[in-house]
């Protein structure tokens, strides 16, 4: 009895160490969550003891938050639909076309993930300046459904292979054309696949740097360049920084929450069974 | 096998012309620009001086950018920076994995404890440890430190910013290296860690020679990703130390902004990213060449 004791013991002493570096890692985001509710008084230096005020949150929640908001999310959400109709497609057609050439094609397109920003920023800053799309929404826009794709096919691919091609040969047999068992029988099948993989883009799109802060000035600027701003302007007042910083990673965190899985599988399927 | 693909193999597959759209596009938006790029590194432009024609300049970007001593400490920050943290990352990732992959009520929501940093926009991250964490006057550095009884690191530096930037980078994608890795030991087989366990494989040895060997594939694909990754960061060093104290924290990404938007060189701002590309693909290339001679080495 002692001895099983002991072992219970043990095994609660291991799962609060787990709980407590989990906790630990995660600080600088909880801590930065919780001092978004403290007066600026009790900031700096920090304080241990205070009472939780919306002040700062209802202070961080102007027009301008708003405008920032509507166009991180308008941009978000259209990258992600034009990404998802241009690389769903073409993971299609690189698992299924039997093309020699598929496989190059793969490769060059996750090659293209290798480009970091500056590589390209002063050609793309000459050309939107000319097409007049700096600081325009859809200047960003088709920035980062070019980057979004890539992305796609690499992860989306591997889903597609996931299906038996048996399925889509004993469906060609059945007289159904390739459209009808893609909506009919894939689709189906990976929609979750599918769906997480463009949800990771909207995470990478949503906190995407570079380009944002490049290429905006206020109007299409999106909550990066927002919250950079307020850290040059109103560095001194730390509450309402994070009560506006909690704001804006609230949700690629939620979303994020619900990706993991798939982004994980996505990267590892295909490496795994080659 | 065989005949099914020859039987199926149409003559020109009409399939082909699904892959032309996401091909365009992303040739028009990331391809053309960097040619346009390299075309640019060879002209002689200084966008701040409009009464200075923009000239041919052959390769004297690139004599300045071999001769320029602030270039070697940047590359030397770069690679030093992408080897430390990817290694520290894997580790860090691994220890991590190991001890999370034990199960228990709430387990799942303990590790996603470990992944949110992987989910937080690089300004935010750059803000909250610039500010509440790292400052030496009202962060947890001073309440730390004054608790221990010591000076307050000066994470900012020219001695310790690059040790701060890896530090940022691997609080930012350990949680990567954790999720993939997790994932793996999670798909071992158990029958295979039962037999080993029979044979007499216990604790280090069993992780030594049994786990980490059958993981080999999730640690590549992690490190490759991270790798890329890594490589590519600049919002980090933009919203903490602007490459600072003089170069002692920029990157390659961040030396190229900077040659372009602050010394408005953009023929040498090109060249420069250029050489970043070249050494990019190097990097990625000697990688994987290293994997596949392991993978040689081991069968």
């Amino acid at each position: 009895m002692d001895i099983s004791l002991k072992k219970r013991m043990g095994k609660h002493i291991v799962n609060v160490s787990i709980w407590i570096i989990a906790l630990l890692y995660s600080f600088p985001i909880l801590y930065m969550a919780v001092t978004g509710f403290k007066p600026e008084e009790k900031v700096a230096p920090p304080q241990l003891f205070f009472t939780p005020t919306f002040e700062n949150y209802r202070a961080v929640i102007s027009n301008e938050l708003t405008l920032h908001l509507f166009n991180s999310s308008v941009i978000t959400v259209i990258t992600v639909l034009i990404a998802v109709l241009l690389a769903v497609p073409a993971a299609y057609a690189i698992a299924y076309g039997k093309l020699k050439s598929a496989q190059s094609y793969y490769y060059w397109f996750i090659t293209t993930t290798l480009l970091p920003a500056v590589a390209v920023v002063i050609p793309i800053y000459l050309a939107l300046n000319f097409t007049k799309l700096i600081d325009s929404r859809t200047g960003l826009v088709l920035l980062y459904v070019g980057a979004g794709v890539p992305l796609m096919i690499w992860l989306v691919k591997t889903f597609f292979e996931d299906v038996p091609f048996e399925l889509i040969e004993a469906a060609d047999i059945d007289g159904c054309n390739r459209v009808m068992s893609f909506f009919k029988i894939i689709l189906p099948l990976i929609k979750g696949g599918i769906f997480s993989t463009a949800m990771l883009v909207f995470i990478t799109t949503w906190n995407e740097f570079f380009f944002a802060v490049n290429m905006t000035y206020n109007k299409a600027a999106t909550l990066t360049v927002y919250l950079n701003r307020f850290l040059t302007q109103q560095g001194y007042f730390w509450a309402k920084m994070c009560a506006a910083g909690t704001i804006v990673v609230f949700i690629p965190i939620i979303l994020g929450f619900f990706t993991q899985k798939a982004l994980v599988k996505g990267l590892t399927v295909g490496a795994v069974k080659g | 096998m065989q005949t099914t693909k020859t039987l199926v193999k149409p003559k020109k597959s009409p399939i082909r012309y699904l892959l032309l759209p996401a091909v365009i596009f992303v040739a028009v938006v990331t391809q053309i620009p960097f040619l346009m790029t390299i075309i640019i590194s060879f002209l002689k432009w200084n966008v701040k001086r409009p009464d200075i024609p923009v000239t041919f300049a052959g390769f004297d970007n690139y004599a300045y950018i071999f001769t320029d001593s602030k270039f070697y400490s940047v590359l030397i920050n770069s690679l030093v920076q992408s080897a430390v943290s990817l290694v520290l990352c894997t580790v860090l990732g691994f220890l991590l994995a190991l001890l999370f992959s034990k199960s228990f009520k709430g387990i799942n929501i303990a590790r996603s404890f470990i992944i949110v940093p992987y989910f937080v926009m690089e300004s935010v991250t750059g803000i909250i440890w610039k500010t509440l964490m790292l400052s030496p006057s009202f962060g947890i550095n001073m309440v730390l430190s004054k608790w221990i009884g010591i000076e307050p690191v000066a994470f900012f530096s020219s001695q310790l910013s690059l040790v701060t930037i890896i530090i940022l980078i691997v609080w930012q994608w350990t949680p990567f290296l954790f999720m993939i890795l997790l994932a793996g030991l999670q798909n071992l087989s158990e029958d295979v860690l039962e037999s080993a366990k029979i044979d007499g494989a216990h604790g280090l040895k069993l992780l030594y020679y049994i786990k980490i060997p059958m993981l080999k594939s999730y640690f590549e694909v992690g490190m490759m990703f991270g790798l890329i990754n890594i490589l590519k960061v600049f919002g980090l060093v933009f919203v903490t130390t602007q490459g600072g104290p003089g170069v002692s924290s920029a990157n390659l990404p961040y030396y190229v902004y900077r040659t372009a938007f602050y010394d408005w060189q953009m023929g040498r701002s090109a060249a420069i990213a250029v050489i970043t590309v070249a050494i990019t693909l190097i990097v990625i290339q000697s990688f994987f060449n290293l994997i596949r001679r392991r993978q040689k080495g081991v069968a």
